[in-house]
């Protein structure tokens, strides 16, 4: 499948256009995480502005304060040159700014033009005829293909979009936000959007398009910004990126903020041995872990990292004979699987896959290791309670109480909460998945230094997107791009840290 | 054999009637995404207050208004309970239709046996002449003539004004509809207390047109019915009016069963309709239908942040 080619335009901006949307300074704080910090951006007319960013980056908190659904704490949103304040997300849409979310806010049995209509009828009786000539016309003026009496639940991810892109024409809106639109188009449908993006512009409409994939960055937009850690870290033009690499290392960043000190362990058997995993995604892929080491895998997201790592945890079922764990079969893996001194999985949605978010912590403890606590048919609740204190301090998880709720605790604090858990069950592999994402230094230090110190009974099996920790915490790193595991590299290899940054933009030498 | 069916089906339209306007009110109280299992108590406590006015007042037009005003104040409450209180729909149903029925028992002794003005029965003009559809259909009460529009009414409202549109939204999905700018909430509150009033109705014409006296027991079960038929119906009005009918035809056959004197014993006659509920619902699910329920019905609106 193609990419979809550009046609060709003159990227620089006209002398004396003025921005049709600025941001001046906008600070976001939620507590002490300081989701962006003094953001300023311009929006032009008839362009499209890519907002490159990895996970966590801050992009969808920098755009939802864009569509009115956050306040900026610091900083001023100007509209046309005059500083505007949303208070809701119909103020946005009023000024002209329409986002698209990454889910739809459609209404599955409803047809197209009843959704795009949607609170916008201008009448008490309607006509549902009428209502598709209008839509049908709206669609035909920008060139979208769209049956307007289809109903929503026929159509498939591509056309939903479309549907979602002609409400905010039909509201008139001269911005046009798109919050990682192709994570659920298929590569025609991707074709498909940025075609309509590109006519879209060309009609006037300025579009701010929200993406992690270089290529498709580089192949769409006018002007690029690349945010990390809530900041600008700078803009560019498509036209002078020297290499994909730089790109994806100026994205995901390199400095080293925080350094542990990695002794090594001592090498035991194999726990997990992937063997030619093809399928789910991923193509042949081939990886081993021991135990006493740690093993990163690093890419871009969306590269085939969840794939691997629900194969390996058991979430979903790989071909037969790919995937060894203890150096038994999957299968038989896990039809055998005790609750201790076997496999433990951290996942990276906290507050959805590893905990209750509505349980106490003693809960959350039995969720993985009630095997341990059980006497017949009975659960020991008072011996539960007792090691979820000893837990509780030995972590030094806050608030200290047993009877707090999952969601009570910071992300720190729930995650220190889930590793306390897995831990307990002395596992032989653990497989963690972007174990300090959104935490601050003292939480990281302290997972990190939990995940190296179980090295001592376990291998471990990290998926990151920070490229740092990887360097720190693991002895070897396997960069995945496309499903495919590009290079393993060895961390004590000085070389290893230039090599990364071109393997995560899937290039071979 | 027409001496038989010809009254048979007329019987069958009047006991159809108070069905319809129930059945109507649970299926807007569900397009807006609230289930409502309070009907049976809804139904009783509007006959209770259809009843009381017309007798009061010597009008049975305002009785008739009563009761549908006592619904929507029992739509109030169930709508408080779930859309403002986010408490459960089930439960804040159930308890509706035990609350309704215990107070129309206690506020009801005193009325056992008296009678109050009611809706009598007239052919209406002309269509009454027809041969057999006349006899069937127009030798009835008033109200048996506005059971006829209502279904029209609001198969209009859902397809042909904006407002239907909202509600259904709202039904399927509050985010959309809030994102769309509308008020979810309002929405909702519309849906239940209108459904509520729909359900009134039913229970005032069980009060002033199908009997005239106040006895205990007059929802009879209709409202679970009710419920039933919402699902059959595949929420669609039309459908609702055929339902309908249907279990209203078997109430009356088995009445009549009964006065002929059959030898099956009474309990099992008056088995008829629940078992005819429970073939329903299980040939509704048996076809896969379900997905035509509003796909939020049930869920409450979860408050943002």
């Amino acid at each position: 499948m193609a990419m979809f080619v550009r046609p060709v335009r003159e990227r620089a901006i006209p002398e004396g256009t003025q921005p049709v949307v600025s941001l001046k300074g906008l600070t976001k704080r939620f507590g002490k995480v300081v989701a962006n910090d003094g953001i300023t951006l311009d929006v032009y007319p008839g362009r499209i502005k890519a907002l490159l960013g990895e996970n966590g980056a801050g992009k969808s908190t920098l755009m939802s304060m864009l569509a009115g659904r956050y306040r900026p704490d610091e900083g001023v949103i100007e509209v046309d040159g005059n500083p505007t304040k949303f208070s809701s997300s119909k103020d946005a849409i009023a000024a002209g700014i329409g986002m698209v979310y990454q889910h739809f806010m459609l209404v599955d049995s409803m047809t197209v033009a009843e959704n795009v209509l949607l609170g916008q009828e201008g009448s008490f009786f309607i006509n549902p005829k009428e209502f598709e000539t209008r839509v049908g016309a709206l669609a035909k003026e920008y060139g979208l293909d769209i049956d307007p009496a289809a109903r929503i639940s026929d159509l498939s991810m591509g056309e939903r979009q479309l549907v979602e892109i002609l409400k905010l024409l039909y509201r008139k809106s001269r911005i046009l936000i798109f919050d990682e639109p192709t994570a659920v188009l298929t590569p025609e449908e991707t074709n498909r959007l940025f075609e309509a993006l590109w006519r879209m512009t060309e009609q006037g409409k300025s579009i701010i398009f929200i993406s992690h994939k270089l290529e498709e960055v580089i192949a769409l937009a006018d002007e690029i910004a690349i945010l990390r850690r809530g900041k600008i870290e700078g803009e560019l033009d498509p036209n002078a990126i020297e290499s994909k690499a730089d790109l994806a290392s100026r994205m995901v960043g390199r400095e080293v903020l925080l350094e542990v000190d990695r002794q090594p362990a001592d090498i035991g058997e194999v726990v997990l041995e992937v063997k030619n995993l093809t399928g789910l995604g991923l193509v042949s892929v081939d990886l081993d872990v021991k135990k006493g080491e740690v093993v990163a895998i690093v890419g871009v997201a969306g590269n085939g990292q969840k794939a691997l790592v629900e194969a390996v945890t058991g979430l979903c079922k790989p071909p037969v004979d790919s995937v060894f764990i203890m150096g038994q079969p999957w299968r038989k893996f896990f039809a055998e699987s005790t609750w201790n001194r076997s496999m433990c999985y951290i996942p990276e949605d906290r507050l959805g896959l590893a905990t209750l978010p509505n349980h106490n912590l003693v809960d959350n403890l039995l969720l993985t290791t009630r095997k341990g606590f059980s006497r017949g048919w009975l659960l020991d609740k008072k011996r539960a309670e007792k090691d979820t204190i000893e837990l509780i301090k030995k972590f030094d998880i806050r608030p200290g109480r047993i009877h707090a709720l999952a969601w009570q605790l910071s992300g720190g604090n729930l995650q220190k909460a889930v590793l306390a858990r897995e831990l307990y069950r002395e596992p032989r592999l653990i497989v963690a998945e972007q174990p300090t994402q959104g935490l601050d230094v003292s939480a990281t230090e302290e997972v990190w230094n939990r995940l190296l110190a179980a090295r001592d009974l376990a291998g471990v099996l990290i998926v990151t997107g920070d490229i740092n920790e990887a360097l720190q915490l693991a002895d070897r790193i396997a960069v995945i791009y496309r499903g495919e595991i590009l290079g393993i590299l060895d961390t004590s290899d000085p070389d290893t840290v230039g090599k990364i940054g071109p393997l995560m933009a899937g290039l071979v030498d | 054999m027409w001496e038989f069916l010809i009254p048979l089906f007329a019987a069958t339209v009047q006991s159809g009637t108070p069905i319809i306007y129930a059945t109507l009110g649970e299926m807007m109280t569900e397009k807006g995404g609230v289930l409502n299992l309070g009907v049976e108590g809804i139904l009783s406590v509007a006959a209770l207050a259809a009843f009381w006015t017309s007798m009061m007042t010597g009008s049975p037009w305002l009785g008739f208004l009563a009761g549908g005003i006592a619904g929507m104040g029992m739509g109030l409450i169930h709508a408080f309970v779930c859309i403002t209180c986010l408490g459960n729909q089930v439960v804040s149903g159930l308890a509706l239709t035990i609350l309704g029925l215990g107070l129309t028992n206690f506020l009801g002794v005193p009325f056992v046996g008296l009678p109050a003005p009611g809706f009598s029965p007239f052919d209406f003009p002309l269509l009454s002449q027809i041969p057999g559809i006349g006899d069937i259909f127009f030798k009835h009460d008033m109200l048996v003539y506005v059971s006829f529009i209502v279904p029209i009414i609001f198969w209009f409202f859902f397809k042909h004004t904006s407002l239907g549109m909202h509600v259904t939204a709202t039904g399927e999905m509050p985010a959309a509809a809030s994102a769309a700018g509308l008020k979810p909430i309002a929405l909702r509150y519309f849906a239940v207390v209108c459904g509520g009033f729909l359900i009134g109705l039913g229970g005032a014409y069980l009060s002033l047109a199908y009997t005239h006296l106040w006895t205990n027991g007059l929802a009879g079960g209709r409202g679970w019915i009710a419920v039933a038929l919402v699902i059959f119906a595949f929420w669609r009005p039309g459908r609702a009016v055929v339902g309908a009918y249907l279990f209203g035809g078997v109430m009356a056959f088995q009445l009549r069963l009964q006065a002929m004197g059959t030898n099956l014993p009474s309990s099992l006659l008056l088995m008829l309709p629940y078992v005819l509920t429970i073939l329903v619902l299980i040939l509704s699910a048996a076809r896969g239908r379900r997905i035509d329920a509003p796909a939020a019905l049930g869920t409450n609106i979860e408050p943002e942040g």
